[in-house]
C-alpha cells in the first residue's frame, strides 16, 4: 500500500492561519491604541499625585455639586424618557396608523443633530432674545443658563435610545400575548403590567442603561446652555471643562475618573445583559 | 383619536395615551426647538443667511467638520470591518473583553474622551513624545481632530456590519469554493456585496455623528481659527458674542447637513432591503 | 349558547377580507371554518372574539346583540394559532390569569383558583406540569394548555385559530379528539378554523367552506365517527 503525501488542506470557510493571527493582531492593536490608551490615560493622570489628592479634588464643594447636579438631572431625563420609549414602542408596533413612519425618523433626527445645534434651538426658543423667552424671564421662569435648560438640553440628545431598543423587540413579539391577555378578561393596564412590562424588561433595562450613561455624560448641548455658573448649573462634563481649561489637570481628571467608571460599570452591566438576555435583547440582533 | 389616523380600530387600548405622550414630549424637547432655529433662519431671511455664512471662516470651519469626519469615518469603515469580522469568525483569548470594550466610546462622556486623548497625543504626553521624532504632530493639528474623531465612531460601523457576518450563511462561502473559487475571490465577490449595505449604513452612522461632534474635538483641535476651528465651536463662539443671528446661520447650515445624512441613511435602508432584504 | 352572524363584513383598507356573512351556529355545536389562507375565516373567528371590529353586520350571543362588546365582557374563550402563551409565567400561572385578573368582587380565592387550575389541568390530562415553563413544553402539551387556560374563565364560547396547525401529524390526530371530548363534555359553543379538510370533518358537526371572503358551501355531519359516509362536493 503506496501513502500519498497530503497537503494541509486550505480551509474553506475562513482564511489561512498566518493571515488570521495578522488581522486578529491588528484588530487588537487597534483598540489598544484608539480604546484602552485613553482610558488608562485617565486613570493614570487622576492619579498622577496619588489618592489623597484626587480624592481631595472629589470632596471639593464645587466638585461635589457638579456630581450632585448631574445625578439629578440624570434621575429626571432618564426615567422620563423611559416613558417615551414605552410609549412610542407601543403605539408604533401595537397599533396602524398614519404617518408611522415619519414619526419614526423623527425620534431618530436627535442621533443626527450636532449636540451644540440641539443647544442652540434651544436657546433660540427659550433664550431672552426670544419672544417666548422674554414672556417667561418677564415671569421670572429662568430655563436657560439654569436647571430646567440642562434637563430639555440632555432629554434631546438622549430622546431616541430606550424607544430605538424597545421597537425591534415590540415588533418581534408581536401582539398575541397582549390579545390573549385581553380574551382572559384582563384589563389594558393588567395586560400591560403582568404581559407586556415582563417581556421587555431586559430590552428597556438595557435601553435605561444606554440613555442613562449618555445623559449623565452628555457635554456640548448642555455647554451650550448651561451658563457654567460655577456651583449652580455645571453638570460633571462641564466642570471637567473648567478645571481643564484653569490647567487643575489632576481635579479634571479625577472627575473624569468618575464618569469612566461608571462607563466602565455601564459596559459591564450591558455586556452581562447581552450574554444572559440575548434572545430578549433587540441590540444583539439588530442588522 | 382613534377615529382619526389610525387606520384599522384595535382590541388593544392606550392608543390616544400612549400616542399623546409622544406628541407631548417630542414637541417640547425635539420639534419646538427645531421649529424656533428654522423660524429664527426665516426671519433673518435667505439673502441676510447666505451673507452671514459665507464668510472665510465659517466656511473653513464647515470644510473642516465635513472633512475630518469623512477622513475618519472612511478609517473606521476599513477598521470596523476589520474587527468585526475578527470578533464573529476568529476564536482568541480575550476576544469577548474586546467585543465589550468596542462600546466604549458610547458610554464614556466625550469630554472624558477628549482630555485623555488631548494628555495622550500632546506634546508632552506618551504617544506625542514617541511620534515626536519622526515628525508627526497630532494634538492642536487636524489630525488631533480625525483621532478624536476615529475613537467615538468606532462603534457604528462594527455594531451595524457584527450582525449581518453573524447572519453569513456558510453555504454561500463553500458553494464558492465548490464552483472553484479561491478565498480572496469568495470574499471579494460572495462575501463583501453581502456586507455592503451594513457597511453603508455603519459609515453614514459615523459620518452624520462625527460632523456633529463637540466635546471630544475642541479640546485637542487647538481651535485655531481657520484652520483647526470646527463648525459646532464657531456656533458655540458666537453665541458667547450673543450673536444670535450668526449662531442661528450656522446652525441651520449644520442641520441641513443632518437633514442631507439622515434621508441618506434611510435611502441606504431602503435600498438594502429592496435588494437583499435585510434591514 | 347560540352564536348569530348577520351579514358580517370586514374592510382593511380598500382591501375586502369578508364579504357579508350569515351563519347560524346552534347552542353546543362544535363547528369547523374550513379554507386556504386569505379566506377570510380567522377574520371571522377575531370578529367573533372582539379582536376585530365589522365594517358592516352584527354578532349576536344568546339572541343578544354583541357587535359592541369589548373583547373582556364577551368572554370568549380562545385559542391562538401559536397559543401565546405568556412565557415569563409557569403553566399554572398562565392558566390562572384570566380568574386573577377579575375585579376584587368576583375573583375566586387563591384556594379556589388552585383548584379549579389544577381540575383543568386533569381535564387536559397533564396534572404535573403546573411548575414549568411554556418553552419547557411540547407543541401537543402547549396546545392543551393553551386550552385549559381558556376554559378557565368559564367561557361563554370556545374559539380555536388552527389549533392543530402548529403540530406534527401524529400529535394532530391524538389531539383532535381530545377536542371532541373536551368540547362533548363541557358543552361549549365551539368554533375552530382550520385549512385541512379531514380534521373539519372528523370533528365538526357542522363545517363552513369559506374562498376569498365568501362562505362557499355549509354542510351538517352526521354524528362523530361517521363523517367518510357524507359526501362533500370539492370546491
Amino acid at each position: 500500500m503506496s501513502v500519498v503525501p497530503l497537503s494541509r488542506p486550505v480551509p474553506v470557510t475562513t482564511e489561512p492561519r498566518p493571515t488570521r493571527h495578522l488581522l486578529i493582531g491588528l484588530a487588537v492593536g487597534f483598540v489598544a491604541l484608539f480604546l484602552f490608551a485613553p482610558l488608562v490615560t485617565v486613570f493614570a493622570e487622576a492619579l498622577r499625585q496619588g489618592w489623597v489628592a484626587s480624592v481631595q479634588a472629589l470632596a471639593s464643594p464645587d466638585a461635589r455639586s457638579a456630581i450632585r447636579l448631574t445625578l439629578i438631572v440624570a434621575a429626571i431625563t432618564v426615567p422620563l424618557n423611559a416613558v417615551f420609549g414605552i410609549a412610542a414602542a407601543w403605539a408604533i408596533t401595537k397599533f396602524d396608523f398614519r404617518g408611522k413612519a415619519f414619526l419614526i425618523t423623527l425620534i431618530d433626527l436627535p442621533f443626527s443633530v450636532s449636540p451644540v445645534v440641539a443647544g442652540l434651538a434651544l436657546i433660540l426658543l427659550v433664550g431672552a432674545n426670544s419672544s417666548f423667552g422674554a414672556w417667561l424671564a418677564a415671569n421670572d421662569l429662568k430655563i436657560v443658563f439654569a436647571f430646567p435648560g440642562i434637563v430639555l438640553a440632555t432629554m434631546f440628545v438622549t430622546f431616541p435610545f430606550v424607544a430605538r431598543e424597545l421597537i425591534p423587540v415590540m415588533v418581534e413579539q408581536g401582539r398575541a400575548e397582549e390579545e390573549a391577555a385581553l380574551t382572559l378578561g384582563a384589563s389594558g393596564w393588567r395586560s400591560f403590567f403582568t404581559v407586556t412590562l415582563p417581556n421587555i424588561r431586559w430590552a428597556l433595562l438595557y435601553g435605561v442603561l444606554l440613555c442613562n450613561a449618555r445623559a449623565m455624560g452628555e457635554f456640548g448641548a448642555v455647554a451650550v446652555v448651561s451658563g457654567k455658573i460655577r456651583g449652580e448649573t455645571t453638570t460633571m462634563p462641564i466642570m471637567i471643562e473648567m478645571l481643564y481649561n484653569e490647567y487643575l489637570s489632576v481635579a479634571a481628571f479625577s472627575l473624569a475618573a468618575v464618569l469612566a467608571l461608571l462607563a466602565l460599570l455601564t459596559l459591564l452591566l450591558k455586556s452581562l445583559l447581552e450574554w444572559r438576555h440575548a434572545d430578549l435583547l433587540a441590540a444583539t440582533r439588530r442588522h | 383619536m382613534r377615529a382619526g389616523i389610525l387606520r384599522s380600530p384595535s382590541p388593544l387600548p392606550g392608543f390616544g395615551l400612549s400616542f399623546g405622550i409622544i406628541m407631548a414630549i417630542l414637541s417640547i424637547v425635539v420639534l419646538l426647538p427645531i421649529g424656533a432655529l428654522l423660524g429664527r433662519g426665516l426671519m433673518i431671511g435667505p439673502a441676510d443667511l447666505w451673507s452671514m455664512v459665507n464668510s472665510r471662516r465659517i466656511w473653513s470651519a464647515l470644510a473642516l467638520s465635513f472633512r475630518a469626519a469623512l477622513v475618519a469615518s472612511l478609517f473606521n469603515l476599513v477598521f470596523g470591518l476589520l474587527l468585526a469580522w475578527v470578533l464573529v469568525r476568529y476564536r482568541f483569548w480575550g476576544r469577548r473583553f474586546i467585543d465589550a470594550a468596542v462600546d466604549l466610546p458610547f458610554a464614556l462622556p466625550t469630554a472624558v474622551a477628549g482630555i485623555a486623548l488631548t494628555a495622550l497625543y500632546a506634546p508632552n504626553g506618551p504617544f506625542g513624545q514617541a511620534l515626536a521624532p519622526l515628525g508627526i504632530r497630532v494634538a492642536y493639528t487636524e489630525a488631533g481632530i480625525w483621532v478624536a474623531l476615529v475613537f467615538i465612531g468606532l462603534p457604528f460601523v462594527v455594531r451595524t456590519v457584527q450582525p449581518v457576518i453573524e447572519q453569513l450563511e456558510p453555504d454561500l462561502e463553500e458553494a464558492s469554493a465548490t464552483l472553484g473559487a479561491r478565498r480572496p475571490y469568495t470574499l471579494r465577490r460572495v462575501v463583501l456585496p453581502t456586507l455592503t449595505p451594513a457597511l453603508l449604513t455603519g459609515f453614514a452612522l459615523c459620518l452624520a455623528r462625527s460632523v456633529g461632534e463637540y466635546g471630544s474635538v475642541i479640546f485637542i483641535a487647538g481651535n485655531i481659527p481657520n484652520v483647526t476651528e470646527i463648525a459646532p465651536l464657531l456656533i458655540v463662539i458666537r453665541l458667547e458674542e450673543y450673536n444670535y443671528d450668526a449662531a442661528a446661520a450656522i446652525g441651520i447650515a449644520m442641520l441641513l447637513i443632518s437633514f442631507a445624512m439622515l434621508l441618506a441613511i434611510n435611502a441606504i435602508q431602503v435600498w438594502s432591503r429592496r435588494r437583499i432584504g435585510l434591514v | 349558547m347560540n352564536i348569530e352572524i348577520e351579514e358580517l363584513a370586514k374592510e382593511f383598507g380598500t382591501e375586502r377580507a369578508l364579504y357579508p356573512v350569515s351563519i347560524s351556529i346552534p347552542s353546543g355545536a362544535l363547528i369547523a371554518l374550513l379554507g386556504p389562507s386569505g379566506s377570510g375565516k380567522t377574520t371571522l373567528l377575531r370578529i367573533l372574539a372582539g379582536l376585530e371590529f365589522p365594517t358592516s353586520g352584527r354578532v349576536l350571543f344568546g339572541g343578544q346583540d354583541a357587535t359592541g362588546l369589548s373583547v373582556q365582557e364577551r368572554r370568549a374563550g380562545f385559542v391562538f394559532q401559536h397559543y401565546a402563551l405568556f412565557k415569563h409565567m409557569t403553566v399554572f400561572e398562565n392558566v390562572a390569569y384570566g380568574l386573577r385578573a377579575r375585579p376584587r368582587k368576583e375573583r375566586p380565592t387563591e384556594a379556589e383558583i388552585a383548584r379549579r387550575v389544577n381540575r383543568l389541568l386533569d381535564l387536559i390530562q397533564l396534572p404535573d406540569i403546573g411548575g414549568r415553563y411554556p418553552n419547557q413544553l411540547s407543541g401537543g402539551q402547549r396546545q392543551r394548555v393553551a386550552l385549559a387556560r381558556a376554559l378557565a374563565i368559564e367561557p361563554r364560547m370556545l374559539l380555536l385559530d388552527e389549533p392543530f396547525g402548529a403540530l406534527d401529524a401524529k400529535v394532530r390526530k391524538e389531539l383532535r379528539q381530545g377536542l371532541r371530548e373536551i368540547h362533548d363534555r363541557t358543552g361549549l359553543t365551539t368554533v375552530f378554523v382550520t385549512h385541512d379538510q379531514d380534521e373539519a370533518m372528523e370533528i365538526a358537526d357542522l363545517v363552513v367552506f369559506m374562498s376569498k371572503g365568501h362562505i362557499e358551501q355549509m354542510s351538517v355531519m352526521p354524528p362523530a365517527g361517521k363523517a367518510r359516509a357524507v359526501p362533500v362536493a370539492p370546491r
